[in-house]
Parts: C-alpha cells; sequence; structure tokens
C-alpha cells in the first residue's frame, strides 16, 4: 500500500475561498476528569439545533478546552446552557468574528500549506484568533474588520483554480 | 432506541502529536513552527492553534509517525520557539473522522460520554465543513471505532474506514 505522489506547483492550488462572518466565539474550559459531564451537556436535545460553523478542541495536561463558532443568535443559547449545568462552566465570548476557510488539491498530503497560509498572514500583520486544519481543509478564524484584507492576502498566494 | 445516522467514518494511518504550548510572543508561532517543518518537508495532517487564550497560547499538530524523532529534534533545537515555550509530544496517535449528516455537538457530546465510559482518551478535535475530527491513542484506535460504530448508524454501502492508498510527496520533480 504505497502510492508516491508527485507533485508540484509554483503557486499552490485552492478552490477558492469561502467566508463565513457575523460569528461568535465561545471559549470554556473543563479539567479532564469531568469530559463525561461536559460530553453529557452537548448532548442534550436542546443544543440539536445549534449548527456551529467550526469547533477547536485543545487538550493540556489536566484540562480540555473547547472554542465553538456560532451565529450570534445560536451563541447566546449557547452559552445559557452553559450557565444552566450543575455547576456552570466558565466561558469567554468574542464577537464579531468571520471564518475564511479553504481547500485544494491533496491539502492534507502535501507540505507546505499551513507555512503558507500562516507565513502571509503574519507578513501582513493579520492576526489569528483561532485556526484548525483537518479532513484536507484550512479554517481561520480572524476578526471581522480582517477578513477582507486576509482574502486578499491568501488570495495572493495561492491560486483559485478557475 | 434509534441510533443517530452518519455520512461515514475514516480513520488515519499511524501518526505522532506535538503539543507547543507557552505565554504571549511577539514570534507568530505557527508561522515559525509551520517554517521548520516545511525546512524538512513534513507534512501537518491536523492542527489546532489558539493563539488568544487569556494564560496560555497552544499550538497542536499531528505529522507521520515516522517523522517523530526528526520533528522532536527540530522543535527541541536552541531558538527553535521561544523562549519558555514547553513542548509535549505523543508517538502514536491516530485520528478518526466522522462525517455528521447534522447535529454535530450532539454527536460530539455522545462520543465524548462514550469513550470517557472505555477510558479512551481524545487528544485533540477540529471541524471542517462536513467532518468532525478526533485524536486519540492510535494502539485504541480499533476500541475507538467499534464505540462509535455501535453508537451512529453508518450507511450501508460505507467506504473502507482504512485508507488504502499513502502518498507521499516525492522530493524530486521530472519535467515533461
Amino acid at each position: 500500500m504505497e502510492t508516491i505522489a508527485v507533485y508540484w506547483e509554483p503557486r499552490i492550488k485552492t478552490y477558492g475561498f469561502q467566508r463565513i462572518t457575523d460569528l461568535a466565539l465561545i471559549e470554556f474550559s473543563s479539567p479532564l476528569s469531568e469530559i463525561k459531564s461536559l460530553g453529557k451537556m452537548l448532548s442534550q436535545d436542546d443544543l440539536i439545533v445549534l449548527r456551529p460553523k467550526f469547533i477547536l478542541s485543545q487538550v493540556s495536561k489536566h484540562e480540555i478546552s473547547f472554542i465553538f463558532c456560532l451565529p450570534l443568535k445560536e451563541s447566546k443559547d449557547f452559552h445559557l446552557s452553559l450557565e444552566k449545568t450543575s455547576s456552570p462552566i466558565p466561558y469567554r465570548y468574542i464577537h464579531p468574528v468571520s471564518i475564511i476557510y479553504f481547500h485544494g488539491p491533496h491539502f492534507g498530503d502535501r507540505y507546505g500549506i499551513a507555512n503558507a497560509t500562516f507565513s502571509s498572514l503574519a507578513a501582513a500583520g493579520i492576526k489569528i484568533i483561532a485556526s484548525g486544519c483537518s479532513s484536507a481543509s484550512v479554517f481561520l478564524v480572524l476578526a471581522q474588520h480582517d477578513i477582507g484584507k486576509a482574502e486578499e492576502v491568501l488570495s495572493e498566494t495561492f491560486e483559485v483554480a478557475k | 432506541m434509534e441510533k443517530l445516522k452518519i455520512g461515514g467514518l475514516k480513520q488515519s494511518l499511524e501518526l505522532c502529536q506535538f503539543d507547543l504550548k507557552g505565554v504571549h510572543s511577539s514570534e507568530e508561532i505557527a508561522s515559525k513552527v509551520s517554517q521548520l517543518l516545511l525546512s524538512q518537508k513534513i507534512n501537518m495532517e491536523f492542527l489546532t492553534y489558539y493563539p488568544h487564550r487569556n494564560s496560555y497560547h497552544q499550538l497542536t499538530f499531528c505529522i507521520s509517525q515516522d517523522k517523530f524523532s526528526t520533528t522532536s529534534e527540530i522543535l527541541k533545537k536552541e531558538g527553535s520557539l521561544p523562549i519558555g515555550w514547553e513542548i509535549n509530544s505523543r508517538g502514536q496517535v491516530g485520528i478518526i473522522t466522522i462525517f455528521p449528516h447534522q447535529s454535530a455537538i450532539k454527536i460530539l457530546g455522545v462520543i465524548m460520554v462514550s469513550w470517557a465510559a472505555q477510558s479512551l482518551p481524545i487528544y485533540g478535535i477540529a471541524t471542517s465543513l462536513s467532518a468532525i475530527s478526533f485524536v486519540t491513542d492510535y494502539q485504541l484506535i480499533d476500541k475507538a471505532i467499534e464505540v462509535i460504530q455501535n453508537l451512529f448508524q453508518l450507511p450501508e454501502d460505507h467506504a473502507p474506514l482504512k485508507p488504502e492508498i499513502r502518498y507521499y510527496q516525492s522530493d524530486t520533480v521530472k519535467g515533461d
């Protein structure tokens, strides 16, 4: 089971950039020992209507932390759920944020994509609030006012397939 | 009770994971680390980056298991990371990706509860437009898949769970 892919492009190709605007980011953490209770809270039926646009979770020695990016109205419902738990989960709220996401040929299989993304944004002075790269996609959470400039910078870095 | 339907499930090959954690730095850590990996032609198959947290910033990434030693060495080299940043690593992890039809939060919660009951760890999560990816212990990945298969209803014509092709990006470029 081995395939060698020969792949090189002067500019990395993408299928284009998509934006999702007017979102709220909710950040919360829980001790790893409480992960089951947190899972129970998230599996409540009243949250089934929520459509998160992006979720990220990181784990450190004793803690699991999450960020959820939700449309503003849904984010209010979600933080009410966080407050209603038996031991309320402290959270942080950032609004407004936007997401820009993209994917391209062999994203996930080849090196250099993360670097092209992060280096070009850093060089343009654009601060990333959060990012997740999985399933051959790159998701970037940015301050709403940075989204236009970010798309401009990324469009210069990557080639949008026509 | 009727099982929740999911659109698909797949698992990765064996990977390793690095968690880099530190206080605020004026350096763009994601840019710097991705540059280091690019210099070794190493692909990041999974990444989460959250530099906006109050207390500390964290960059987590997964790469092919056979790049573990090379990556450890370049990260530990003096000057690779800002002063005070700590490196934690896991030698054997795998990614399970689920394609939910809907109800992503519920599916996430159900998996957290069920994996915790079976002592199956979660080392990271990230979503894309249509998928939720969980990083877990590679040695427990078959058990983790089994738990998911018992919880959710997969399509009958479901594709194989394990990858059938491994891609490598060649170091050489041949002309036409």
